[in-house]
This record gives structure tokens, C-alpha cells and sequence, in this order.
């Protein structure tokens, strides 16, 4: 990666359908012809927002953007481009949008050029503890024009017509949520950030905080000028202390910068914004509950309607939005809501981010647009499953969501999508699952999560989850009976059905979703008390093989000492004192202990 | 009359000269990642090594920067080498040692160190 240029080409839907995988075959050929190829290197990309202009080559170092670049202008950009270091004039074009100060930096790496950085944009370039480097990237400009420009109806018309979905995982429309909040009359309103991520294995609220802090701030003062409320509330979690840390340092900038506080920027609008640690209850993170927190009780859900929108904190109106939708609102104001509805497909539009990890090679936070499908999130920006492996299934969701099969890689990710497979958009939690993993065992682990987190308030949840994981439970332990997977089933569907809130309701998928799509591995570990995958401690023994050099190691680590042997001498595990714990198949360095 | 859009370009043409004013325009800007998952990986000791250098008069032409998680999280900590008119150089698994070999190799003679680069 010590070439002198690379050359960024759009690999997105539209720009393929202009012409650009032709441009790519030519640009190739045109670079070997001038023995370019040691100096240049092609990177694809995700699509780069400029549609319009298609197909779309970016040059690198410069940034140079060439649009509508058709075959024949190929061998003029690298002669003269290429060769003598100038631009094609009549092919730049200029674009500006906020997500380009990104693919400034990152643009030519093939994980994050294959991306899409909306919400976030500046996570990575900036500096999170410096309001100048916001300032410097039009931070807070958005917030300037509305209170210029706009009225505030015409600032949720904007929301509306963007098409922006709520990203906790619910997927409303935020717009209308934020009609909801306006036009209800009152002497008080609030806006609320929901910072109360508790998926587990995800944290993409927690990196666009400690990221880009500004944003959040600019996009609820942005709502509380569009509804009517001078108040803001971040509710965050208490074990993210560096996030805590950084939106403290946020406000406090912000507010020495006149862009919160009273009469922002001069105006007659003004906005404070006050944080509210969490003490990490999953349930927390419904609005409902959340919002009986922040007044002090204990964070336990309501029966809706009423609506937060119209009833919410201390009963007045209150708009609650996830971190992930505020940091949108700034660039849908910016870049307009024409420009952020042309991304994504007809119903999901934008950007989502996603919290990639599992068996996958690069684990890590991304954002791609919606109607990117899971085959290029897991292969192409991922980079494959680890050690070669064969992919099994794809969580999304976290304990709210469910297990597509690997039968459905080539769903697009967008909300209508992933639930017509089976599963939920979520919050972004994205788990790759490979052949090495058991399915009942990874419904059991978020089960017993969920009911762990059940506040207790309604029976379907409490009782309901507690009996869903006592029978997982004993079908790992290879007790399980005839009848068991029926009567998960029923129970499921019941939870779903009965349970106060989204945290009940949404329980069960894990399980009915790993029912679904892998009944046969439930079957095989109650009737023939077998787990395929070799996971579940109860379903297996271990065995020594020849290779065993007598070495010892495992005799030494066993903590019940089932292993017998003399030295050098195979050795021999006793399964009636094994518990199965798998520390001398880790210890082992010769291979010789064998799962059956 | 002044508007909140004039307030506010107004802010963002002085916060662009603080920002200069602080060196970035040096031949090198250096980006350290440092939210949680960064310096739970180590990234703070990576810091350290490129702030003495700077401290200490190692380094002069660099404007040095914390960043916030890009999303690398498998080759944590990371760091990033921005030069005018050269395309960026990104580094992974950066420890205290390499860090130092950073400052030496790369931003005092000009090495881009390629078996840590990442894609």
C-alpha cells in the first residue's frame, strides 16, 4: 500500500448500471499498458452518494473526484492525470457533502471504502475532545440555518420527507414522531437522547459518542428547536465513563461556544442539554422505562398509548430519539433531505451502522447504506469467515432479533427485509455464526440474558423467559424431552403476545428463530442427545487418541483428576469423574484430546 | 443584522485558524485512536510515546491528534499518517515499541513501515 495513486471506483448499483464496470476492465488494461500497475491500485467502493453523476472515479492522493466518466475518457485520466500529475478538468466535479471529509482519509482502504459514513462521519478524523475540529467540519452550521431559515415546521418537514427510520430498532418514522411532539401544545417539552445501549456485543452508540459527541448535541438542539422544548436529556449508561467523560466536555464547549444554552448564536432559541447516568438495566433502554428513570423512579415500563410524544417525562411532551438518529439529523439539514433519501431503498433510507463481530475477519464498526446485503457486509467489507470456515448463520439484533440461515446471505439489510427473514434490523448488533457453533447453545446465551434483564412487572415475561431457559437449559444438558420444542414454541409466542414491552415481546426470537431455521440441531440434541457442533458440555466426552506423547500437561490442568497415565505413556480420561470443563483440550499441545 | 448562520461561519473561519495555529499544517499530521475499545488495546502508552516525542523536540514538523474509534477493532490501537498530497498511511496493532519505531523510521526519515499497514 506504498502505491502513488489509488483509484477509487464506485461499485454501487447505479454506477454499475452507467457503465463502471466497464471503466474498471479499461482502467486496468490502460494501467498495464503504460506499466502503471506497480504505481496505481483500483479500489472498489460502496456507493458514494453521487449517483446522479455516475459512474464516479476517485483519485488519490488530492481527493479529485471525476463524474459521468465514460470509456473513452479512461486513457485521458491516466495520461494526464496519471502520467503528468493533471487533472482532467472537464470530468471534476465537486461535491461536498459531509461524509466526504471521511473518504478523505479512508476512502482508499477496502474495508472503509466500501462504506458509507453518515451518522459517522467524523469518528476518526476528529478530535472528540476539540470543539474547533467540529466548528471546522460545519459543525453546528446545521443549527444555524434552521434557526436562520427555517421554521420549525418546515424543519420536520424536512425529517418527514428524508425518510430517516428510528435506529434503536423499532424502525418508526422519526419525522412523524416529531410531528407527534410538536403539535401537542404545552408550557414544557423535553427531548431525550436514548444512550442506553445494552445489547451485548454492541457499541455503536458508545463509539459514535466517544467519537463525534458534537453531533448528538447539534441534532437534539435541532429537534428541541423543531418541537417547541428548551431542554435536552442524553441518557446514557454509567459503565461508559469515556463517552460520560467526552459529552461533558461536549456541553460544556458547546455551551462557552453560544451554541447551547441561552439565545443560541443570538437567536431567541435557546436549549440546554443535562446527562442522566443509567445504572445498566437493559430494560432502560424502552422509552417508557428510560423515561421513569430520569424521573427518578425505577425504570419499569408503561402500557402505551399515551405516546412519550404526547405524555412523556413528568407527563409533558417529550421527543426520545436513539444516538444513531440524532447524528443523521445534521446531515439530512446539511445535505438536505432530497440528497439523504436518494440512499438506501424504497422504504429504509440512509445509512446504518453496524456492530460486526463473531467468526468474521475483520471485526469491527461499519456503516454501509441500506439494501447493502449481507454477503458484502460479511465478505467484502468483512473479509470472510476466520480460519477459512463455512458460515452458518447471521444474528442480527442482538436478544431482540434472530438467526437467518447462511441460505439467506443475499438479503439486503434494510428494516422490511431482514423481518421478512425472520429477523429484526435491531440496533446493529451483527454476529457471524460459523460451522463451529452450536445454535440452541447461542439462543440459550441470549435467553438467559433477557431473562436475566426482565424487570419482573408482567408474568409473560418474567415466568415466560425463566421457563423458556430452564428448557433450553436442560436440552443442553442432554435431558431434554419429546414435546420440548413444541412447547417452546407455544411459550414464545405467548411471551410475544402478552408482554408489557418491547423487551418480552421481542424475547423469544432468538429461540423461535433458531427453531425455524434449525430444527433438526434442537431434534438432534433431545432425541439423540447428540450437539452436532460439539458445544454443549452436557452432549460430549473427551477422548485421548494415540497421538498422546504422555507428556502429562492435561493430568496436571484437570481439576477433578479424571486423567490417569504414567509419564510417556498414553493417557486416559475417566467420564464418569469428567466434568467437561475443556481445559486439557485447550491445554494440550499435541491435538491428541478429541470432542465426541 | 447578523444572523446565526453569519454567528456561526464567523466560528468555524477562527476555530479553522485556532486549528492552524497549532501546527496543522506541519508535513505530518499523526491520529492516535482513543476511545475505550483503543486504549483498552494499549493506545494511551502509544500516545505517551508520540507526545514525548514531540515534547521532547524528536519531533517538530507533526501536529499530533486523539481520535475517536474509526472501527478497526480487530488491529487496535491504531494509527494514522496524513501527508499533503501523499495518500494516508494506516497503521494497526501499534504497541509502545512500534510507536517508537514510528517516530524514528517514518516520521523522522520518511519510512512508511509496510509490514503494519493495513488495508
Amino acid at each position: 500500500m506504498t502505491e502513488k495513486f489509488v483509484i477509487t471506483i464506485c461499485d454501487g448499483t447505479t454506477c454499475i448500471n452507467h457503465g463502471g464496470r466497464e471503466i474498471q476492465t479499461v482502467l486496468q488494461e490502460q494501467l498495464r499498458r503504460n506499466s502503471l500497475s506497480d504505481k496505481a491500485r483500483i479500489n472498489l467502493s460502496g456507493c458514494l452518494g453521487m449517483c446522479q453523476k455516475g459512474p464516479i472515479m476517485v483519485v488519490n492522493p488530492g481527493y479529485t473526484i471525476y463524474g459521468s466518466v465514460q470509456v473513452e475518457d479512461v486513457p485521458e485520466i491516466v495520461q494526464k492525470h496519471l502520467l503528468k500529475g493533471k487533472e482532467v478538468a472537464r470530468l471534476v466535479i465537486q461535491e461536498d457533502h459531509l461524509y466526504n471529509c471521511f473518504l478523505r482519509i479512508f476512502g482508499d482502504s477496502s474495508f472503509f471504502g466500501r462504506q458509507m459514513r453518515i451518522s459517522l462521519r467524523n469518528c476518526g478524523i476528529i478530535d472528540p475532545e476539540k470543539c474547533d475540529d467540529y466548528l471546522a467540519l460545519r459543525g453546528y452550521e446545521a443549527l444555524a440555518k434552521v434557526i436562520t431559515d427555517m421554521s420549525p415546521a418546515e424543519v420536520v418537514e424536512q425529517v418527514k420527507k428524508s425518510g430517516l427510520r428510528g435506529r434503536g430498532g423499532a424502525g418508526f418514522p422519526t419525522g412523524l414522531k416529531w410531528e407527534f411532539s410538536a403539535r401537542e401544545k404545552s408550557d414544557r417539552k423535553y427531548v431525550i437522547c436514548n444512550a442506553d445501549e445494552g445489547d451485548p456485543g454492541a457499541f455503536m452508540d458508545r463509539s459514535a459518542i466517544e467519537g463525534d459527541p458534537h453531533t448528538i448535541l447539534e441534532g437534539m438542539a435541532i429537534g428541541g428547536y423543531a418541537i417547541g422544548a428548551d431542554k435536552g436529556i442524553v441518557y446514557i449508561r454509567a459503565e461508559y465513563p469515556l463517552a460520560i467523560k467526552r459529552l461533558t466536555i461536549a456541553i460544556e464547549q458547546a455551551t462557552n461556544e453560544g451554541v447551547l444554552g441561552r439565545n443560541i448564536l443570538g437567536s431567541d432559541f435557546s436549549f440546554d442539554v443535562e446527562l442522566r447516568l443509567g445504572a445498566g438495566a437493559f430494560v432502560c433502554g424502552e422509552e417508557t422505562a428510560l423515561i421513569k428513570s430520569i424521573e427518578g423512579g425505577r425504570g419499569l415500563p408503561r402500557p402505551r398509548p399515551p405516546y412519550p410524544s404526547v405524555s412523556g417525562l413528568f407527563g409533558k411532551p417529550t421527543l426520545i430519539n436513539n444516538v444513531e438518529t440524532w447524528a443523521n439529523i445534521p446531515v439530512i439539514i446539511l445535505d438536505g433531505a432530497d440528497w439523504f433519501s436518494s440512499i438506501g431503498t424504497e422504504t429504509s433510507k440512509g445509512t446504518k451502522v453496524f456492530a460486526l463481530a463473531g467468526k468474521v475477519v475483520n471485526t469491527g464498526l461499519i456503516e454501509v447504506p441500506m439494501g447493502t446485503t449481507l454477503r458484502e457486509i460479511i465478505y467484502n467489507i468483512g473479509g470472510g469467515i476466520t480460519d477459512g470456515k463455512k458460515l452458518k448463520a447471521i444474528q442480527t439484533g442482538g436478544p431482540s432479533g434472530g438467526c437467518l440461515p447462511a441460505s439467506y446471505v443475499d438479503t439486503p439489510v434494510d428494516y422490511e427485509s431482514l423481518a421478512q427473514a425472520g429477523s429484526i434490523m435491531g440496533s446493529g448488533g451483527m454476529i457471524v455464526v460459523d460451522e463451529d457453533s452450536c445454535m440452541v447453545d447461542i439462543a440459550k446465551f441470549f435467553l438467559e440474558f433477557t431473562q436475566d434483564e426482565s424487570c419482573g412487572k408482567c408474568t409473560p415475561c418474567r415466568e415466560g423467559t425463566r421457563r423458556m431457559f430452564e428448557i433450553l437449559t436442560r436440552i443442553t444438558e442432554g435431558n431434554g424431552q419429546p414435546g420440548d420444542i413444541e412447547k417452546l414454541e407455544r411459550l414464545g409466542r405467548m411471551i410475544q403476545k402478552a408482554s408489557l414491552c418491547g423487551l418480552g415481546q421481542s424475547a423469544p426470537n432468538p429461540v423461535l428463530s433458531t427453531i425455524k431455521n434449525f430444527r433438526q440441531e434442537y431434534e438432534e440434541h433431545i432425541h439423540q442427545k447428540k450437539c452436532h457442533a460439539k458445544v454443549c458440555a452436557g452432549l460430549i466426552t473427551y477422548q485421548i487418541t494415540e497421538k498422546c506423547t504422555g507428556c502429562g500437561a492435561c493430568k496436571k490442568i484437570c481439576p477433578v483428576t479424571a486423567i490417569s497415565g504414567s509419564p510417556k505413556k498414553l493417557h486416559v480420561i475417566d467420564s464418569e469423574k469428567c466434568i467437561r470443563c475443556g481445559l486439557c483440550y485447550d491445554t494440550c499441545k499435541f491435538s491428541a484430546i478429541e470432542k465426541v | 443584522m447578523v444572523t446565526p448562520l453569519d454567528v456561526i461561519k464567523k466560528k468555524r473561519a477562527e476555530a479553522v485558524s485556532r486549528i492552524i495555529s497549532k501546527n496543522f499544517l506541519a508535513t505530518k499530521r499523526v491520529y492516535v485512536g482513543m476511545a475505550t475499545c483503543e486504549i483498552a488495546a494499549g493506545s494511551d502508552e502509544v500516545m505517551k510515546v508520540f507526545q514525548d516525542a514531540v515534547g521532547k523536540g524528536r519531533l517538530t514538523d507533526v501536529y499530533l491528534s486523539q481520535k475517536g474509534c474509526a472501527g478497526r477493532c480487530n488491529l487496535e490501537p491504531t494509527v494514522e499518517v496524513v501527508e499533503a498530497g501523499k495518500n494516508p498511511v494506516r497503521y494497526g496493532k501499534i504497541n509502545k515499541e512500534r510507536a517508537k519505531e514510528i517516530v524514528e523510521r517514518h516520521l523522522r526519515n520518511g519510512e512508511v513501515i509496510s509490514e503494519w499497514i493495513i488495508d
